[in-house]
């Protein structure tokens, strides 16, 4: 096949307005929660009021009662309640990574966490519902509980689980070079326990939408998910054959990895299976931040070893990560911790181990960076901890020791893609350090610079072997429909896919209208996790697109030939180029296609479309792409290619401290990121800009965990950064090409996140010489600190 | 869990003036008036509120919404005049009036540091006052600046100093029959200045722990001083004596370092989910101090 190359970009690279940009600014894009259908019902969960407890017994005869009540389910009445698998994976990995899982509690069994689910009601009503929950009588035997991870894997600990022996979900290590030796060679070793707290996903959204049932004994439902291929599972737990579980998701609400577990599409599915009719689930804020997964909270042991001049000889870390009451995806979010955990730095002699265990906390799982800002923090506190011990900058240590093209990975493996962290480590450097960085302000406050770097991989882990398809339709009239499974919450992952089909075929973003999100009817993509739509489903458009390219083209390159070649009306044409080298000097643009050399040579891209379409030429196409395919790696000893590539940024900041009151602003962030490629400008400066400001909010967010208990249940208690505690954030994004996404692009959404935090306490530190070992520093911890320092 | 709906039933109830108004609360039990709802909604909707029969929406009674300039002697104005606020003037409605930004800017900043633009568009000062509540931004300024308020019934009209309006979380001076109809803040002398300082966890957010001084001067002496603090007791605190004490004495550093340092010997704060009573007492001196310095700055006075 003759490949086709775009010469220059028209489209690519641009600030593009999102397809779907106006629909929600004028706010007629509807949430999950808007949608309504006749007759539709609404649908509760009862859910525990312990953190640990036996359930003892249900009694739903009083909320049966009630006029208005259409269903109250129970354990009882779920055809498969019980599950070992993950939820939304393709691929069965086996042991380590299993998880039992239930769909409602049973009796006899234990609660797990607050918030557990163990019933289902739906009724006439909201407020009905509301009631017959009320009206559920559960008999509880309420448990001492564990809720420390480091309690919970000791032999004595109270198990959180009816069926486990242990509250270990999962120990894997990795391991490089030669640990002991090593150390005997260090000039200095810095030692430092970390703890990172828990953190809310906060999208605009919480777990919403409808299901109804369709004529022919389906189920349709409608849920903000990022994971339409969770219809498996719930097709499963209903005892449907996958045919007839049909799921869709909404192009609203924000997901941040909160919405890749199921949350409340089985709920639904099984209350519109027992009453016949639409139902509608929407859960309140405090439902949703007591009952969805958290960033796990980890304790982290550093211990890291330099030379004089400041090389790192050796690093050792070890982890316990809470996973609260359920498995969910923590044996992946460990791997992701556990391969990252000695940072984005070139060192011989390694070793990373982590252990994870249930507790009665609220369950943890994906988060935005899926396990690596949690290492990301330390690691780079453990920098700023060397660098002022050996008296260097924290630039010139973080220079010495960056991982570079051709240096392997913790796991042995060389990634495949570029690797540009000294470019982004000294962009950002000069960037904060333009100007000479004063002792105070003005106002009497104490200034503080601070720097972080950071790796996180896109893709996902290759022994999921991971899969992306897109579907393309040429329409008579020249526009595109693009038919793609794509969750897209907002993160703009379908439009970039619309930019891609519109740059390849010469049109405007405009021409190509992507139909997305239904696992019955547009081409499977995979989830919207792992920072891997641009990379996978980019690439499948790219596959998708050009068989299409190519028998469009050899159409233009005919008719071309045929038709806009000078002739001597006598002898017929003088000289005429053959149809394979017109065929390689193909440009499409500006809805033509033009001869590159001769651009009065061309034709209107719909006029080829009725051609190919009157001679019988397909003008459909599915593409498909195949990540890169790995075996599972052995868990104590994680080797090779784990994920397909990795994504690097540098985040540099300036605070500055009252020292009267502890509390300290932000006053200036520069973010620096390889994109490889930016298809959309605007988004990946948009996702640069959203990366930094959700985990500014980590520092300050705190919900409060008391014994299984959140505290800090709502908005008015959780506090996440508003607009005026956000400053102007310096973007610098630089363009490798070194990407394994389309046209050299890497993914940016989660890595974007990573190094800010470490960054801001990296400054507080510069400002104050207080080293903080976690994340979550209040005015409170900061005043508190600095009094005893003075004392 | 939280509910979005609220949780008991009422009567609705839209009186248009205020003459009816009275005759409800007069005639009728378990009512609560309806200002601008953004905490009534709220904590019927939690649960929190005790037993609720009749809302009371106020909005509708054309006579109670104005924010202006007044000399009436029945505000409880001074010689100067008043700045009267009636209780369905919503916050941003105070805030971008010209008159009261150009007398009382510790007001507007109080008012401007509360909520989100839309909780203000709909949120009340009346109905902050009357929610009786420890943090409420806006009585603060306005217990220094002196506010008067006027309660009203079917039996007749009293005027209450706010610093005497509050008696405990949630409870004030209103009989059940009551309902606060105007708040007037008197015009300050030449010569004075205030100061309103808040620390909150996110911009928007509820006070840690608030803090507002006017001053008036003479010449380098105090000649008048209130203090006031939010969430340092169970009402909005009135820092009475200490204020009292001020008058008559020389403006200098020392004399501000000692206030602080008085000030938070004087305060019995508690913990809670914001942040905590160390936190609070630590801090409550350098709110003194910065709140002291600046007041005197605003009323013309120098420091040296």
């Amino acid at each position: 096949m003759t490949t086709l190359k775009s010469s220059n970009f028209r489209l690519v690279g641009e600030r593009v307005p999102r397809h779907d940009a106006w629909a929600k600014a004028k706010g007629e894009q509807l949430y999950s929660a808007d949608w309504a259908l006749p007759g539709m019902l609404h649908g509760k969960v009862l859910r525990s009021k312990y953190p640990a407890a036996i359930l003892r017994a249900i009694d739903t005869s009083r909320a049966k009662a009630l006029p208005g009540v259409r269903a109250v389910l129970t354990a009882a009445d779920v055809p498969h309640n019980r599950d070992v698998t993950k939820f939304g994976q393709m691929r069965d990995v086996g042991a380590g990574f299993e998880g039992l899982y239930k769909v409602l509690a049973e009796v006899g069994g234990k609660i797990r966490f607050k918030g557990e689910a163990i019933a289902l009601v739906a009724a006439d009503s909201e407020e009905l519902a509301e009631r017959a929950c009320a009206l559920i009588e559960v008999d509880y035997e309420p448990q001492e509980g564990v809720f420390d991870p480091r309690e919970a894997i000791l032999d004595n600990a109270y198990l959180v689980s009816s069926e486990d022996a242990s509250n270990v979900i999962m120990r894997t290590r990795v391991e490089q070079g030669d640990l002991e030796q090593a150390w005997e060679k260090c000039h200095l070793i810095v030692e430092n326990d970390y703890y990172t707290s828990p953190h809310e996903h906060a999208y605009l959204e919480t777990e919403s939408g409808s299901g109804w049932p369709d004529e022919n004994g389906g189920i349709t439902l409608r849920v903000g998910t990022q994971v339409l291929e969770h219809y498996r599972t719930i097709a499963k737990v209903l005892g449907l054959p996958h045919t007839k579980l049909r799921n869709m998701s909404v192009p609203m609400g924000g997901g941040f990895g909160g919405k890749e577990d199921i949350t409340v599409e089985t709920y639904l599915a099984l209350l519109v299976k027992a009453t016949g009719k639409p139902v509608k689930m929407v859960w309140s804020r405090e439902e949703s931040i007591e009952a969805h997964s958290k960033r796990h909270p980890m304790y982290l042991h550093y211990k890291t070893g330099v030379d004089r001049d400041g090389f790192i000889l050796a690093q050792e870390v070890s982890i316990v990560m809470d996973g609260g009451g359920h498995t969910y995806l923590t044996p992946w979010v460990q791997m992701y911790a556990t391969i990252n955990g000695s940072g984005c730095y070139n060192i011989a002699n390694l070793r990373c181990e982590s252990v994870s265990a249930f507790t009665n906390n609220t369950f943890s799982s994906a988060n935005r960076g899926f396990g690596v800002p949690q290492v990301n923090f330390c690691y780079e506190r453990q920098m700023d901890c060397i660098a002022r011990r050996l008296g260097i900058s924290p630039y010139e240590l973080r220079r010495k020791n960056l991982l570079r093209n051709g240096d392997p990975l913790a796991t042995g493996f060389v990634p495949l893609g570029h690797v540009a962290l000294d470019q982004l480590l000294q962009q950002t450097w000069d960037k904060l350090n333009q100007t000479p960085k004063p002792e105070r302000l003005p106002d009497g406050r104490k200034v503080g610079r601070g720097i972080a770097c950071g790796m996180m991989g896109y893709g996902r882990l290759c022994f999921l072997h991971d899969i992306s398809r897109i579907g393309i339709r040429i329409e008579l009239d020249g526009s595109v429909t693009l038919r793609a499974g794509v969750p897209d919450l907002g993160g703009g992952q379908s439009s970039v896919l619309a930019q891609i089909v519109a740059e390849e075929l010469g049109l405007g973003i405009e021409d190509v209208r992507p139909l997305i999100m239904d696992t019955h009817m547009t081409p499977l993509c995979g989830t919207t996790t792992a920072t891997r739509q641009l990379y996978m489903s980019g690439n499948a458009c790219l596959a998708a697109v050009q068989p299409l390219k190519e028998r469009l083209a050899r159409k233009a390159a005919a008719i071309i030939r045929d038709n806009q070649w000078p002739q001597n009306p006598a002898t017929g044409y003088i000289w005429r180029p053959d149809i394979e080298h017109i065929l390689g000097h193909l440009v499409f643009a500006d809805k033509k296609i033009y001869y590159g050399p001769d651009p009065g040579k061309n034709v209107d891209f719909v006029a080829v479309v009725a051609h190919v379409s009157n001679e019988g030429g397909e003008l459909f196409s599915e593409g498909q792409f195949n990540a890169p395919f790995t075996e599972v790696p052995d868990l104590n000893n994680i080797k090779g290619q784990i994920l397909p590539d990795m994504t690097y940024t540098c985040h540099g900041v300036e605070v500055a401290v009252d020292e009267a009151t502890g509390d300290y602003q932000v006053l200036r962030i520069v973010a620096a990121i390889d994109c490889g490629k930016a298809v959309n400008r605007n988004s990946v400066e948009g996702q640069l800009e959203g990366g930094t400001a959700y985990n500014l909010g980590w520092l300050r967010e705190d919900l409060a965990w008391e014994q299984g208990i959140t505290r800090a249940n709502s908005f008015a208690t959780y506090l996440i950064p508003t607009a005026a505690d956000v400053p102007d954030i310096e973007t610098i994004i630089v363009e490798s090409r070194g990407g394994l996404g389309p046209y050299g692009a890497k993914g940016v959404g989660e890595p974007s996140d990573n190094s800010i935090a470490p960054a801001i306490v990296n400054a507080i530190a510069d400002a104050t010489g207080l080293e903080f070992n976690t994340p979550l520093i209040k005015p409170e911890t900061l005043y508190l600190a600095l009094q005893n320092e003075r004392n | 869990m939280g509910s979005r709906i609220l949780l008991s039933d009422f009567a609705y109830l839209a009186p248009t003036t205020l003459a009816e108004a009275l005759q409800i609360l007069a005639e009728k039990q378990a009512v609560k008036i309806l200002a601008g709802g953004t905490d009534l909604l709220l904590r019927m909707k939690l649960g929190t509120i005790s037993h609720v029969d009749y809302v009371m929406d106020i909005k509708h009674i054309k006579e109670l919404n104005y924010a202006c300039l007044c000399d009436e002697k029945q505000c409880g104005s001074t010689a100067n005049g008043a700045f009267c606020i009636g209780p369905t003037a919503t916050l941003n409605q105070i805030a971008k009036n010209g008159d009261l930004s150009r007398l009382f800017p510790a007001q507007r900043e109080a008012i401007l540091a509360m909520a989100a633009t839309s909780v203000r568009n709909r949120g009340t000062m009346a109905g902050n006052i009357c929610n009786a509540s420890p943090v409420a931004d806006s009585a603060i300024p306005a217990i220094c600046y002196g506010a008067a308020l006027t309660l009203q019934s079917r039996r007749g009209k009293r005027i209450v100093a706010l610093e005497d309006f509050f008696r405990g979380p949630g409870e004030t001076e209103l009989e059940k029959d009551e309902m606060l109809v105007n708040i007037a803040l008197p015009v300050p002398p030449a010569d004075s200045g205030a100061a309103f300082i808040k620390k909150s966890r996110v911009k928007p957010d509820i006070a840690k722990i608030s803090l507002g001084v006017f001053i008036e001067r003479d010449g380098t002496l105090i000649k008048r001083c209130r203090i006031a603090m939010g969430s340092v007791a169970p009402l909005p605190l009135y820092v009475q004596k200490i204020s009292e004490g001020l008058a008559g004495l020389e403006m200098n550093e020392q004399l501000i370092a000692k206030t602080a340092q008085m000030v938070k010997a004087a305060l019995k704060p508690i913990s809670d989910l914001r942040t905590n009573q160390e936190y609070r007492r630590a801090i409550s001196s350098v709110l003194v101090e910065e709140g002291l310095r600046l007041a005197w700055r605003n009323a013309g006075g120098e420091l040296k």
